[in-house]
């Protein structure tokens, strides 16, 4: 999914992040044990997208999902690779297939309830996965939609009624018809289309601004925009779950914050704030967190996602792969990676998956020292392809000083080859629409990637099937085409050993890089400022780096 | 929000009808004024830099839009070495925070972006402003009825939320002549309804229906006997238009909707200077203060023409 | 005196339809295609269009517009979601009527700009006046230097300043945020202290100049002259005589300046992370929220038409000379 770059606006809770962190396991630090009770504060630029289940999909409404619902299986609740782990959650076990994988079944663990205190069964599952056929309402992840058989009319339990293809034999039980084999079922219901919604209910935005809870927590005060607050939910039995340990007695978010002003706050750290957590702190900010003292309250990892320049081959010369190539050489990735903040916010990236996806092979095709950019190899392949005298692009960017610091990067990087790159501003919101209509995309775009779950599945597949290439909401930006990358992805697709299919993916990553559709740019790392009293908390990987909600919570809960 | 005050100032205290003072009677005065001096200087040495601007860029040895990344820490988010902001013998005025871009060089190219933008700005909102108001003054009937509906209707429009909107869903195409028609647009009622009221009570003088009677066309009403009589109210509005205009481009471009990147501009520098300013001062007091002493110069200069011409009615 | 006031009304509600008509054919032009936003990132061409029937983009453009103002009297709905009066849009990206974002946000515009307006009035008001009673000294010359001072420094200079020297490195105030007055009153006071300053520098400069030479011109005038000469106190004929005829013009251009700032101050809310009307319009035009630019500038024509109006009316009340041709 685009969430990394999607976010990184929007979400001051994510940007990305996993691998180390720095303060996990000391004792003093925000690893050490949290106590039971107290309110979490949580201070965000950016309100949450959606409350409704069916409708948010990004690295932040993932992460506050799980305190508030519950899916079938999900992710663990670990630091490192434990943590992107699937397990069982509202099922008992990570699901049976029969019918060579096209039929999945899973059992409900008994004691389940809603806030309301009805009973969970398979019915409500059914109900709330079905609603993401909904036109209105199913705008989250798609995966539901593109994996489970149904009718081609459907359009939700709301228009078109009952759908067969999931069946529910008694309360407990629930069976999914796939449209063909998928060896990996068991970690898509762990996507939040798969949250229980009591049957009959949910329509409209009701769940937007009144979500019923099936996790430890359930929303007690929303005001959209501007807070939210989640109370302990008593229907939820800590006993039926194993993932998560639900600390604090409330989380309280304040949304619409200046991230300046988060920033100063977390580094004074004064009253409520000392039990505070935030998101990546800004570039500014990173000199002033130096003090021993300071240092110890952060937190910091890589992220899962890779922000990258598509090159869209089907324009001139960049349908040259030559042309390509020499873009990729003269890249001044030091300049870029300053853009956002240097070598604290973020690693150098040389392959297409970041570090944290299993299978990934760490090389770089087309090197420079010190990632400086090699001018004059660059000018050597232009020269060859018949472009010494250089050309014109245009570089989408989107309106944020980060992307657009980024472009000035580029185009400093590619003045000395007489490539004069022309920058195209558009909208925040409007950005990701435009460059995924192939009509409207221009010669180059800067984006990010972030994996749906860590899996070369769900990075390069989308990013360049080139049957996938469509008119509008296309992913595959360079419209890369190619004969051998389809082929192999077929292939790869084929195998039900997950290892081997991770390794072949990481093989693929360097085949796709020699044809050079993409300059890989960066891998943004998060770095958190947490409040004194923060403990319980680690970097999620399958979060995006946020810290994982259910584990956080307070050393000194003040009862 | 940031132009408007001014402009509310000049229509309240513009003369009703200011005989010319002469434009040399100004500038004696002006520089006997040691404040007034000062300003003038100032502003000088601001057009200089705006003209010669490529020059005094290859002097100090760096561009405006030049990367130098050894001037910045890397590993400290990209802030500047060296104390205050990274000033040195090669950056006069230290560097851009993680890009390491020469913050004297881009004030310079920044202070041409000010001043074509203003002048641009204040000559079309003249324009349509003495055009328009003089027409509606001069005919009244239903042409003034439609130019001053015109006017109420644009007066009524929150600009300032208006301008950001229309600024940041067009394409980017050409900011600077953007922003000079957005801008126009929503001043020149503001001089054109000092001129339309002017107009009226001119062409009622004896001396208008006096060329009238003598066979002299609309026309020549207009330009010989008209024009000449509002001169003053059109130096002094427009002179106090120019800082209102220099700060509302500052204003968008502090907004984000200005001049797009690499351009410099002095509202697009304090903008991102503003998660800057606890660690590197500099980068948001050095645009800061050339923004605030060019406006205010200009003010003052303003100020003292529209005493001058005030002095030279009563006399 | 009816007639005049049913005549002004009328020219309200036509300015304010022109407003409407005009914001909505301008974004109805440049705005990208709201269905596309709220699809979402895995949208289908199918699911775009079906949301295209629910928001009645299909319609014809005058159809759509007429569906807004009817909305505004009567609600409406949008697919499954209801709208109530007075509806002016629904915002899919905050999930909100705009109606409710405006009402949870206005008592923090409002705040702003009634206080910003209370300090702007008095220092500029009683700092003019005292210049003008010591016209020429030493005191007026470095009030009105100030003054224009005043004028000229940008608001967002002024606000970055303030908050780097009060709060970042004095640490005397807090960082702004919007704590209502009931939850902690010095805490209120503390946090709208720095935006009430930051807006009132630039009107208090320009109310001082203005109440100064608007008195020094009435003091010069021949009934303030026979007034003295005829032995009056010094006291009353400045409160009957001088104040009264220099202040009714400030009362005009403040009735316009502070209606003004009741459509949010952009700017200022902005900087200091305040939640009201004019941080709301900043945000929805970042993000493009089409509905909420609509209300916002709706919303503040709103008041500076009626803000106009009702200035119109209080000049009448207070200056007899008016009276007199208006009826």
């Amino acid at each position: 999914m685009l969430v990394g770059l999607v976010a990184s606006a929007a979400l001051a809770l994510t940007a990305c992040g996993g691998g180390t962190s720095g303060a996990t396991g000391e004792s003093a630090g925000p690893g050490a044990k949290a106590a039971q009770g107290g309110t979490l504060q949580v201070l965000a630029n950016a309100a949450f997208s959606h409350l409704d289940p069916a409708r948010g999909f990004d690295g932040g409404v993932n992460n506050f999902y799980r305190l508030i619902y519950r899916t079938l299986t999900t992710q663990g609740a670990a630091p490192g690779a434990d943590g992107t782990k699937i397990v069982p959650d509202l099922a008992t076990d990570t699901g049976k297939p029969s019918d060579g994988g096209k039929t999945w079944t899973f059992t409900l663990k008994d004691g389940l309830f809603f806030e309301t205190g009805a009973p969970i069964t398979s019915a409500d599952v059914k109900w709330g996965v079905s609603r993401a056929w909904d036109p209105e309402i199913g705008i989250g992840s798609p995966y539901a939609k593109q994996l489970i058989e149904a009718p081609a009319s459907y359009q939700g339990p709301y228009k078109s009624g009952d759908l067969a293809t999931i069946a529910t034999p008694d309360a407990k039980t629930i069976v999914f018809h796939l449209k063909k084999p998928y060896a990996d079922f068991g970690s898509v219901v762990a996507q939040n289309t798969f949250t229980p919604v009591p049957k009959g209910q949910g329509a409209g935005n009701a769940l937007d601004s009144k979500p019923i809870a099936s996790g430890p927590y359930k929303v007690s005060e929303y005001k959209p925009g501007a807070s939210l607050k989640v109370v302990r939910n008593d229907k939820w039995d800590k006993k039926t779950d194993d993932v998560r340990q639900a600390n604090p007695d409330a989380f309280q978010w304040t949304f619409g914050l200046d991230p300046a002003t988060i920033d100063e706050r977390m580094i004074a750290g004064q009253g409520t704030d000392a039990d505070a957590i935030a998101g990546t702190i800004q570039a500014a900010t990173v000199a002033r967190v130096q003090t021993a003292q300071l240092k110890q309250r952060t937190m910091s990892g890589l992220g899962g996602c890779t922000t990258y320049m598509g090159l869209n081959s089907t324009k001139k010369p960049l349908d040259n792969v030559k042309v390509r190539q020499a873009i990729n050489l003269a890249v001044n990735k030091q300049t870029v990676r300053d853009a956002v903040g240097g070598s604290t916010l973020a690693e150098i990236a040389t392959s297409i998956q970041p570090p944290t996806i299993a299978g990934r092979v760490d090389y770089d095709p087309y090197p420079s020292p010190d990632h400086k950019g090699d001018v004059d190899g660059a000018r050597k392949l232009l020269t060859e392809a018949g472009f010494a005298s250089g050309f014109t692009m245009t570089l989408d960017t989107r309106a944020q000083p980060k992307m657009q610091a980024m472009a000035v990067a580029i185009q400093q990087a590619l003045e000395p080859l007489k490539i004069t790159v022309k920058i195209n501003t558009i909208d925040t919101a409007t950005y990701y629409e435009v460059i995924g209509t192939t009509s409207q995309q221009h010669d180059a775009a800067i984006t990010g990637w972030c994996p749906d779950w860590p899996s070369g599945a769900t990075f390069l597949p989308p990013l360049f099937d080139g049957r996938n290439i469509t008119a509008k909401g296309n992913s595959n930006l360079s419209q890369l085409n190619d004969p051998g990358v389809n082929a192999k992805i077929d292939e790869i697709a084929k195998l039900t050993d997950v290892k081997a299919a991770n390794a072949a993916y990481g093989e693929l990553d360097k085949q796709i890089m020699a044809l050079a559709p993409v300059v890989p740019l960066l891998y943004e790392k998060v770095l958190m400022l947490v409040g004194s009293n923060i403990g319980g908390a680690y970097l999620h990987d399958g979060f995006s780096g946020g810290i994982d909600l259910v584990s956080v919570g307070l050393k000194d809960s003040g009862k | 929000m940031t132009a408007s005050p001014t402009l509310v100032e000049v229509e309240e205290a513009v003369p009703s009808s200011a005989p010319p003072t002469s434009g040399r009677r100004i500038l004696t005065t002006v520089t006997r004024d040691k404040g007034a001096l000062a300003c003038l200087v100032f502003l000088a040495i601001v057009v200089l830099m705006a003209v010669a601007a490529p020059l005094i860029t290859k002097l100090s040895g760096w561009g405006p839009y030049q990367f130098d990344s050894a001037a910045i820490n890397s590993d400290l988010g990209g802030v500047p070495h060296g104390s205050l902001g990274g000033i040195s013998g090669s950056h006069w005025f230290g560097v851009e925070p993680q890009n390491g871009r020469d913050l004297f060089a881009r004030i310079v190219y920044g202070a041409r972006v000010s001043i074509t933008i203003s002048l641009s700005a204040t000559l079309l909102t003249g324009i349509l402003g003495v055009v328009l108001g003089m027409l509606a003054g001069f005919y009244r009937g239903w042409i003034d009825q439609v130019i001053s509906r015109l006017m109420d209707f644009l007066m009524a429009f929150p600009a300032l939320i208006f301008m950001i909107a229309i600024l940041s869903s067009l394409p980017s195409g050409n900011r600077p002549v953007l922003l000079v028609v957005v801008i126009s647009a929503f001043g020149w009622p503001y001089l054109a309804r000092v001129i339309r009221g002017q107009t009226m009570t001119l062409a009622n003088r004896e001396f208008v229906e006096a060329a009238r009677a003598s066979g002299a066309k609309d026309s020549q009403v207009v330009f010989r006997e008209i024009l000449p009589n509002l001169r003053g109210s059109i130096v002094v509005m427009t002179t106090l238009a120019i800082p209102g205009y220099i700060g509302t481009e500052a204003g968008l471009s502090f907004l984000g909707v200005g001049v797009s990147p690499p351009t410099a501009s002095w509202g697009q520098m304090i903008s991102s200077s503003v998660s800057w300013y606890s660690v590197d001062p500099m980068f948001f007091a050095i645009p800061g203060l050339f923004l605030f002493l060019t406006v205010l110069s200009l003010t003052v200069l303003g100020d003292k023409i529209r005493t001058l011409i005030d002095q030279g009615e009563a006399a | 005196m009816m007639r005049y006031v049913l005549g002004r009304l009328g020219g309200v509600v036509l300015i304010l339809l022109a407003v409407c008509l005009f914001t909505y054919l301008i974004f109805f032009k440049l705005s990208p295609d709201p269905a596309v936003m709220i699809c979402g990132k895995t949208c289908t061409p199918e699911r775009i269009d079906s949301i295209r029937d629910v928001l009645g983009l299909n319609q014809p453009l005058l159809t759509q517009f007429w569906d807004f103002l009817s909305g505004i009297f009567v609600g409406r709905d949008y697919g499954s979601v209801h709208c109530s009066a007075p509806c002016l849009g629904y915002s899919f990206q905050t999930n909100e009527s705009v109606w409710s974002m405006i009402t949870a946000r206005l008592p923090v515009s409002i705040t702003v700009a009634v206080g910003a307006a209370v300090l702007w009035l008095l220092v500029g008001v009683i700092g003019g006046l005292v210049s003008a009673v010591k016209q020429g000294t030493w005191w007026d010359r470095s009030a009105m230097g100030l003054a224009l001072g005043g004028v000229s420094v940008p608001n967002y200079v002024l606000a970055l300043l303030l908050q780097y020297v009060l709060v970042v490195k004095l640490q005397l105030l807090p960082f702004p945020s919007a704590v209502p007055f009931a939850d902690n009153p010095l805490l209120w006071f503390e946090s709208y202290l720095m935006p009430w300053v930051v807006l009132a520098v630039g009107y208090a400069c320009l109310y001082a100049r203005l109440t100064r030479s608007n008195v020094i011109d009435t003091l010069a005038e021949n009934y303030y002259r026979t007034a003295r000469a005829k032995g009056l106190n010094g006291a009353l004929i400045m409160r009957r005589h001088a104040l009264r005829p220099a202040l009714t013009p400030i009362t005009t251009i403040f009735g316009m300046d502070f209606a003004g700032l009741l459509g949010g101050a952009l700017i200022t809310e902005t900087v200091f992370g305040l939640n009201g009307i004019g941080k709301m319009a900043a945000d929805s035009i970042a993000k493009n929220d089409q509905p909420v630019i609509m209300a916002v500038t709706l919303l503040a024509a709103f008041f500076v038409v009626i803000g106009n109006v009702v200035v119109d009316l209080l000049y009448t009340a207070l200056d007899p000379r008016v009276r007199v041709v208006s009826s």
